[in-house]
Formats: structure tokens, sequence, C-alpha cells
């Protein structure tokens, strides 16, 4: 009853090893892979051709969102829905409308970013296939990783396996899904 | 790296266009009243100060927090300082006109048989008694040479225990200029705030407004960090900061620089909203004379406030919002140069319409009264940047054997 199968896993000892390996995995186009490493690497996003995260326009987003809020409902509850004069200023003003919309601002940025970044990560993932693998907990000690998954186009398992070996990577083995 | 470099040519090109900025100030007695012109002198002196005085607080709150990022910046802005001593000399000429030649020349309370609107004088004005403790010409004069002296001597301080670790990479001066930090913060933000209070916002004295001397902070603190990000473009041009900054230290101070675009917009905003709100007379005054004239017609001022809002918040705030933004020198660099232009429009605004006419009205904001502040800055700032510029190659270019340089030399987000 073979599993199919998710990817491929490579070791490597130091940074400057699974760095260097992450530009040449990066330079052969894959896209479904990942570097596990026990501390950040400083760089490795470069290394690896990452681009940005769009929480940063998720954010933007639900602040834009937040400042409309906080304006239309206090200009619909205080102008149309029910006109109540209130120490003589006009029925809608921006100017008193303002704090409350500069707090719904943050309070959505802070929603918006917060359910982007879990949109966007993936969390909580309670299984990943990697945790199958018997050496990975030394992932959190002294050893790096590249995982290649299957399901990347540019996947071919004799091809990939050589392009990791080339790389440097050592106990190359492939992960059940 | 060059440690070491030159900036000799610069420094005598800032000082001739220093000096004729004040000669032509100077002209300008001959063609506008001499409160015009030297109303207009204390923008220009009042801009180039809080620039000096966010230098500070930016160094010291280095200091404070044990930063590592801003390490390769701070000793330009440690050369900035040297700002401080000029910019008291250049005080001189207000404080010895209202001494000497017309008490009221720039801060009406000083003369106090001033006749005020309604026929009294300020010497019988309530307003003016309640606050005499504060609003006097011997507490103005002791405080403001307090001010420029307590600012002179805890920058000597900072720079002398940087300087000096260059030398001996000696962790002492590290804990010296933390201890400086501890007790100069408060007493750069207490002075600040007085400053503020008898130089800008007395001329206007029967206004209270207790945000104050937080907008003169966030105006400083701006101000300092677009001058960082001038020099920092300026010596990676030069070739000077290549392989000292990567784009990360652009980041870092160009979130900064939106935080306090934020802070800014934040405390100027309550300033107009609660006065708005309160509908105070003798606080809406202020408000109403930047807006409309007596008849009721709109003043230029109610459009200089549009370009404010507009200009000093919106603007920078989309525009540092980018990632792409902040990491790339001329764009930053461009940022940098419109928030300083709307710091001198912002300070023209609280410090412009003190100048009335006989209605009591304010001044139009375009008048020949903008070519004096134009003059002033150009004048004070000189001298400014020929002080920075002739600090700058007595020193390492980066605090070499600071504990923190190499994490700074590394910074990574």
């Amino acid at each position: 009853m073979a599993a199919p199968l998710y990817g491929l896993i490579a070791s490597f000892d130091t940074a400057r090893d699974v760095y260097h390996a992450a530009e040449k995995v990066r330079d052969a186009g894959f896209r479904h892979w990942d570097c596990i490493t026990p501390m950040p690497v400083h760089g490795l996003d470069k290394a690896m051709g990452l681009k940005r995260s769009i929480v940063p326009r998720i954010s933007l987003a639900g602040g834009i969102t937040g400042f409309f809020t906080g304006m239309t409902m206090i200009w619909w509850t205080g102008a149309v829905d029910y006109q109540l004069v209130v120490g003589g200023k006009p029925l809608f003003s921006p100017m008193f409308a303002f704090p409350v919309s500069y707090e719904l601002t943050i309070l959505f940025t802070a929603f918006a970013t917060i359910i982007g970044m879990f949109v966007v990560n993936g969390l909580p993932m309670h299984y990943h296939p990697v945790l199958k693998y018997d050496q990975i907990r030394r992932g959190m000690d002294d050893t790096f990783f590249i995982v290649i998954e299957a399901r990347d186009p540019r996947f071919n398992l004799a091809n990939t396996k050589a392009l990791l070996e080339q790389a440097g990577g050592r106990a190359i083995s492939e992960l059940e899904a | 790296m060059p440690a070491e470099s030159s900036a000799a040519p610069e420094a005598s090109r800032a000082l001739v266009i220093g000096l004729i900025g004040l000669a032509a100030t100077a002209l300008g007695l001959l063609v506008s009243p001499a409160s015009a012109v030297a109303l207009s002198y204390l923008v220009g002196l009042t801009y180039w100060t809080a620039i000096a005085l966010g230098m500070l607080l930016l160094i010291l709150i280095h200091h404070i927090v044990d930063a590592s990022w801003s390490v390769v910046i701070r000793r330009q802005w440690e050369h900035g300082l040297m700002a401080f001593r000029w910019l008291g000399v250049l005080f001189l000429p207000l404080i010895l006109v209202s001494l000497f030649y017309q008490s009221d020349l720039v801060w009406p309370w000083m003369n106090t048989a001033r006749e005020l609107h309604g026929g009294h004088t300020v010497g019988h004005d309530p307003l003016y008694l309640k606050k005499e403790g504060f609003l006097n010409v011997r507490a103005f004069v002791i405080g403001t040479a307090a001010f420029f002296l307590l600012w002179i001597w805890i920058s000597a301080r900072l720079r002398k225990a940087s300087f000096s670790q260059d030398a001996d990479g000696d962790t002492r001066w590290t804990f010296m200029n933390r201890k400086t930090a501890a007790f100069g913060l408060p007493i750069v933000a207490l002075t600040l705030t007085a400053a503020i209070i008898y130089w800008v916002k007395s001329l206007e004295y029967h206004w209270f407004s207790t945000m104050y001397g937080v907008w003169f902070f966030a105006n400083c603190i701006r101000g300092a960090l677009c001058c960082g990000v001038l020099i920092m473009v300026w010596l990676l041009g030069r070739g000077n900061y290549k392989g000292v900054l990567n784009s990360n230290h652009f980041h870092s101070i160009g979130q900064l620089m939106l935080a306090f675009t934020v802070f800014w917009a934040y405390v100027t905003f309550s300033q107009y909203f609660l006065i708005w709100n309160a509908n105070v007379p003798e606080e809406t005054f202020w408000y109403n004379l930047r807006e409309l004239n007596h008849d009721g017609t709109t003043n230029q001022w109610w459009y200089v406030g549009l370009v404010i809002l507009f200009g000093h918040f919106f603007l920078p705030f989309f525009a540092l919002l980018s990632y792409r933004f902040k990491v790339t020198p001329h764009i930053i660099r461009r940022i940098a140069l419109a928030i300083l232009t709307s710091i001198l429009i912002d300070i023209c605004y609280n410090v412009l319409p003190a100048l009335k006419d006989s209605h009591g009205d304010s001044l139009p904001f375009l008048s020949i009264n903008l070519l004096w502040v134009l003059t002033s800055v150009a004048g004070v700032g000189g001298v400014c940047v020929w002080a920075y510029l002739r600090s700058f190659p007595t020193t390492k270019l980066i605090p070499i054997r600071d504990p923190r340089i190499a994490e700074s030399l590394t910074h990574h987000e």
C-alpha cells in the first residue's frame, strides 16, 4: 500500500550550503518547494526567489474598508436615518466622524492582517508529509533541508534527485504524502 | 571603505549661500515692515532648530532603546548637532531687537503698553496677567539662553562619547551615552515644548493648545528623518556609503517616516478637532484667522491649510505605504524633500498669520514676506549645513567601534 509520492527531501550541514543549493533550485525554475532551517537564514528569501508577501495589500484593503465603514455609518445614522442636532454641529461632518473612522481603520487593518496572514501561510496545519520523515527533528537543531514537491510541473524523480545531489544535498529521500 | 572624507567645497558653498541668504533677509528691512521680516526670520530659525532638535532626539532615542540598525546613520546626526551653537547666535538679533529697539516687534506681549483691540492694553489684559509668570521678558531671555545651552551641552556629551569610542573602542562610552539619553530625553522634551511656546505660540498669547509641544516634536523628528534620508542618498551617491547601507536601512528609516507622518497627523488633527468641537472663542479665533477674513470671505491661509493636510499627511502617508518607494533611494529622497517642504509651510502657517492688517485680518501667504521666509531658510540653513559639513571630515564616517556596528552593517528586516 504505497502512499503517493509527496516529494524529495535533501539535507545540508550548513546555512551556506542550503543557501547556495536554494539558489540552484530557484534557477532551475521550481515553484513548489521550501527550505527547512533551524534558525532564520538572512537573505534566504532572496536565494529562494520569494516575492514579498501580499499581506500588506490585504491590510490596506482592510484599512480602507474600515475607514469608509466608519464614515458611512456615522453619515447614515446621523444625517439620514435619525437626524439629530448635537451641540449645534452639522448633521454630518467628517470632523466628528473621523475619530471613529480612524479607529475602525486600525481595527479592520488588524483583522485583515491577522486573517490575511493565516490564509496566506496556511496555518494552522495539523499534518505535513515531512513529519513522517524520521530525521525531520534535526531541522530544529543542526540540519538544513530542502523539500521539492512532486506536484511541481518541473518535478521528475530522477532529474530532481540529480539536481539536489549536484547542489550538495545529502541523504536524499522520497517523502510519502 | 574611505573612513574619512573631505567636504570642503560643499562646506564653503553652504556658507556662501547662508551669508547671502542672511544678507538678503537684512535687505528685506528696506522693502518690508521690520515685523514682517522678523517673523519671516523666525520661521527660518524655527525650521532649522526643529531639524537640529529632531537629530538630537533621534540620537537620544537611539541610545535609550539600544538600537542597532541606525548606528551607521547616527554619526551624521551627530555632525548635524553642530548647528545648535550657530542657531543660538542667529537667534540673538530677535532678542536684541526686542530688548533695545522695539519690544513688541516680534512678540506683542513683550510691550505691556501695547493697545489691544477694544481699547485696553496688554498690561491690563486678564489673559496676559494670568500668564505673566511665564510670559515675561526676563523668563523668555533666560529661558531661550538656557534652552540653547542645554541643547549644546547634551550634544557635546553625545559627540564626545561617540567620537572617543572611535579611538579606543571602550564600551564605557556607550554606557555614558545611555545615561545622557536617560536624562537628556526629558530635558529636551520639556525645553523644546517651552521653546516653541515662547517663540511661536506666544505670538498669539490669548490662544492655548496642550498639543502644541507634541505638534512641534512631531515636526522635529520628521525633519531630522528626512534630512537623514537626504544625507544617506548623498553619501551613497558620493560612494562613501557604498557597502555600508543596504535596502533595509532605507526600509527602516522609511518606516519611521511613515510612523511619524501618522503621529503628526494624529496630533495636528486632534488639536483642530478639539477646538472645532468645543467651539470656545478664545481658541477658535486662532483657526478663524487662518481661514476667514473678518467679512467672512475665505483667505489664502485656508488653502495653505489644505496644502498642509494633503502635502504633509495624505501624500507622504500613501507614498510611504509602499515598500518599493521606501527602498528606492531616489524615490524616498523625493518623499523626504516633499515632507521637508511641508514642514516649512506648516511652520509658516503657525507663525505668519500673526502679521495682521488694520482690520485684524491675517496678511496673505503669497506676498513679498514669502521671499523673506525663503531667504531666511537659505540663510539659517546655509549656516547649519556648513556647521554639519565642517564637522563631517573630523571623524570616521561611521562609528567603527560601536558595539552594534556589525549588526548595523548587516541590518536585516
